[in-house]
């Protein structure tokens, strides 16, 4: 088993950790954290898969840079998101948010 | 000699760093106050800054520290505190166990898939890589990848804004 191998069961295993908290969790909170760890799983994978192979080392660098940038959008506006919907519908459990309209 | 002795180090830090994101992890999706979930987090996104180290790209390493521990866990933990999902409310009490065994399917399956994948079609890699200048990764950045780079900021400001906007409609009405 290579190097590169043990960084992507890694990766793997964060991404499978993820979907379980996503599938898991009861609060919309705990479901950002699911997406969280399996963003950060992709950012370690284009790392390895970069900086272990002849590829190009700058290619995974900036690919994991623009991991980290959507990274930080997406939790910005799931923070204004999670604000609205819980002072709309007074929690932000996921199993109770059955209606969409405003 | 003291190569071998660097290369055992280099391993210890290796399963040092993976044992730090396994617990963090676990801690992370299985922890039943939100609080101790986002702690789990940050281990793991601590964990993944030394992996980062320890593949010879140091600025990276220091972004992840900046933008994921520095900011994202922030803004997560405001999203904590400002729901009503504070520690001990939702997320205690416990879950039926179909729902964890559905939750470990979903999770197990797509991971054994690519795991099977990852190691029966491993291309021979490098033990050692090879350091990037912070200029090189520049010039990259400004020169090849200016559309993507652009595209980036374009969507953080467009995040800041939509933020922004939701948050302000919510006090009109309120």
């Amino acid at each position: 088993m290579s190097v590169m191998t043990i960084y992507h069961l890694v990766a793997i295993f964060l991404l499978c950790l993820g979907i379980f908290g996503i599938a898991y969790r009861r609060t919309l909170v705990g479901i950002v954290l699911g997406i969280e760890l399996i963003l950060n799983g992709a950012g370690l994978s284009i790392m390895a898969s970069a900086q272990l192979t002849p590829a190009p080392n700058e290619l995974g660098q900036v690919g994991a840079l623009l991991v980290m940038g959507i990274a930080a959008a997406e939790a910005t506006l799931l923070l204004a998101i999670l604000l609205v919907v819980s002072r709309r519908f007074k929690n932000v459990e996921a199993g109770k948010l059955i209606t969409m309209r405003g | 000699m003291e190569n071998l002795e660097y290369e055992r180090l280099a391993w210890a830090v290796l399963f040092g760093h993976i044992v730090i994101i396994v617990v963090g992890g676990f801690m992370t999706v299985l922890s039943q106050s939100l609080v101790r979930a986002l702690v789990g987090l940050i281990m793991t996104l601590f964990g993944v800054a030394g992996l980062f180290f320890l593949m010879a790209a140091p600025f990276i390493a220091l972004m992840q520290i900046l933008i994921y521990v520095g900011a994202v866990s922030v803004l997560i933990f405001f999203a904590i505190m400002l729901t009503s999902a504070w520690p001990g409310g939702d997320e205690s009490g416990k879950c039926s166990g179909r729902k964890y065994i559905y939750a470990g399917v979903a999770g197990l399956v797509p991971a054994v898939i690519l795991a099977t994948a990852a190691i029966r079609s491993a291309p021979p890699s490098f033990l050692v890589p090879e350091e990037t200048e912070i200029s090189v990764l520049g010039k990259f950045f400004l020169e090849d990848f200016i559309l993507p780079f652009e595209l980036i900021s374009l969507l953080l400001t467009v995040a800041m804004a939509g933020a922004v906007v939701l948050a302000f409609e919510m006090r009109r009405k309120k």
